[in-house]
């Protein structure tokens, strides 16, 4: 239908997007940009899953990038960033086990190992030649996101960048769902749902984990995350 | 074909004898603009390099044979590797001339007697900047090696006349691995022209200097060679990113007008990469030395993805 040559070379530019920002959501320590580049994700997800469309054209595939445009380059950093700028935290500079510089190291060697297990565990399945096509390498590309999503959570100390390398995980699973296998539409969008509830859920948590019930409500109104007024007793 | 070759050769050196200084004041210019002043005129290099020559030489009592030479070995070497370096006009290389080790070489031979010279006149300063330079050449060494081999990876050759005869030929960017190697080459290109997060070029800070350091010595006709050989280094690492990523234009046939209008596109492609460079220089804050490591460390990942890619995709 299409010439398969362009857009080996188009899902080629996007893989090397996706790429870079992992690498940036790996380094960087400024949480304001750490958020526009998730969503900076999201949205080469999005171009990826149209130009999937434009040459395979199944239908499902303009769903995918809908929910994905909606919520995961608009709702979500839209929230995340309105948190942040109430809780003012700007930097990000503490790090456990894993410095950013080793965390990169880490993701080539991971990226290898990925290719090596799903060339053996793949190679049965897929037909002949396909090894080496954007298909396979986009699978790989899924995984090793997804296992430096969890490299940013583990390695990061503040719970709003735990929660970016969550965000960057799932980025992964979709990435590997549109290569590797047809993930059903519904859980695509079950797993949107769950994010954003996820999402509600850890901005008010990172407040306020370590605190009683009663203190809870205090530090509420302290980052101004509850605007409501005290009703007068 | 020998013919040819001596054609590109005067053609080639000329050029990056003549436009390395624009490039040069033009970075100064732009990061003057964004620090809301008004700067030196786009020509001051080629103003401070000519009364610099008239002026005369002064040695320390110290300093031995080899302060007389560094000058005169640093150009020679940069000037063969100029060779190596397509910039306007590629022709078939002649007598084994672009291969990629023996110019990242001819660039390290121009260093270390840059080096030796710090050292060598005997002030605290010079050692002082010798010491960090080879500190960092020996951290960044191994990732420029890579960079070149992915280079070499992505356009399957040694020679970079191949390289580039290849990209003019596309005209676009032949691989978008190359957007990548970009990354890599950008970051290569600040830490060997000693640029901001790196060094700070403008500054005779004891505690910061690194490149000036070394130069601190020279003076007169020696220090205009050694600030034409910083220029000149930094024009060559420029023009391999913009004829690797940006090739069109570029002359490939010996005619007048070709190359007139190659000449007239890398200069302008040269004052928006001396652009970019300005403005990135602007937006960073010197890192801490060894904070350094973790740079190089971007660069080195860039291009390892590369040849991952290349190899499996």
């Amino acid at each position: 239908m299409t010439d398969p040559a362009f857009f080996d070379g188009i899902i080629k530019i996007l893989f090397v997007c996706v790429i870079i920002t992992a690498a940036y959501i790996i380094t960087t320590k400024n949480l304001i940009s750490l958020v526009r580049v998730y969503a900076l994700q999201s949205l080469t997800l999005v171009l990826i899953a149209l130009a999937l469309y434009w040459y395979e054209g199944t239908g499902i595939l303009l769903f995918i990038a809908l929910i994905t445009l909606v919520f995961k380059v608009i709702v979500i950093p839209y929230f995340i960033a309105t948190v942040q700028e109430k809780i003012r935290i700007k930097r990000d500079i503490e790090f456990h086990f894993l410095s950013p510089t080793s965390s990169l190291l880490i993701s080539l060697a991971l990226m290898l190992i990925i290719y090596i297990a799903l060339s053996r565990i793949l190679g049965d399945t897929l037909a002949k030649g396909s090894i080496g096509s954007p298909f396979f390498f986009g699978a790989v590309i899924g995984i090793s996101l997804v296992l430096m999503g969890m490299m940013v959570t583990f390695s990061r100390k503040k719970a709003i960048t735990k929660v970016l390398g969550y965000l960057s995980m799932e980025n992964g699973v979709l990435l590997f769902g549109l290569f590797a296998t047809e993930l059903p539409f519904i859980i695509e969008f079950l797993i949107i749902i769950d994010l954003v509830i996820l999402i509600l859920l850890t901005t008010i948590l990172t407040v306020g984990i370590d605190s009683t019930l009663e203190e809870y409500h205090n530090r509420l109104h302290r980052f101004y995350l509850w605007e409501e007024q005290e009703e007068s007793p | 074909m020998i013919a040819d070759f001596l054609v590109y050769g005067i053609i080639n050196t000329l050029c990056v004898v003549l436009i390395s200084p624009l490039f040069v004041s033009m970075i100064k210019k732009v990061k003057a603009w964004s620090q809301g002043r008004q700067g030196p005129s786009v020509f001051q290099t080629y103003y401070t390099l000519a009364k610099l020559l008239k002026k005369e030489v002064i040695y320390s009592p110290n300093a031995s044979w080899i302060m007389r030479i560094t000058p005169w070995a640093c150009i020679a070497a940069v000037l063969v590797a100029s060779l190596f370096v397509p910039l306007v006009f590629v022709t078939e290389p002649f007598g084994g001339i672009g291969n990629i080790i023996l110019f990242l070489y001819l660039l390290v031979l121009a260093r270390f007697f840059m080096a030796l010279g710090g050292l060598d006149a005997g002030s605290a300063f010079g050692g002082m900047g010798s010491s960090r330079e080879m500190s960092i050449s020996a951290v960044i060494e191994p990732t420029t090696i890579i960079v070149f081999a992915a280079l070499a990876f992505v356009f399957k050759s040694l020679n970079i006349f191949d390289m580039v005869a290849v990209s003019a030929a596309a005209g676009i960017p032949v691989s978008p691995t190359l957007i990548l190697i970009g990354i890599s080459l950008f970051i290569i290109l600040i830490v060997e022209t000693s640029r901001l997060p790196v060094d700070n070029p403008e500054t005779h800070l004891e505690l910061t200097m690194i490149h000036e350091g070394m130069i601190l010595e020279q003076s007169g006709r020696n220090l205009a060679l050694m600030e034409l050989t910083a220029a000149i280094k930094q024009t060559l690492l420029m023009a391999l990113l913009i004829n690797l990523l940006v090739p069109w234009g570029l002359a490939t046939t010996l005619s007048f007008a070709a190359v007139a209008v190659a000449i007239g596109l890398f200069a302008v492609k040269g004052v928006i990469l001396s652009l970019v460079i300005g403005l990135f220089e602007s937006s960073m804050a010197k890192m801490r030395f060894f904070r350094l490591p973790s740079l190089f460390m971007m660069a080195f990942f860039f291009s390892t993805l590369t040849i991952i890619i290349e190899v499996f995709a």
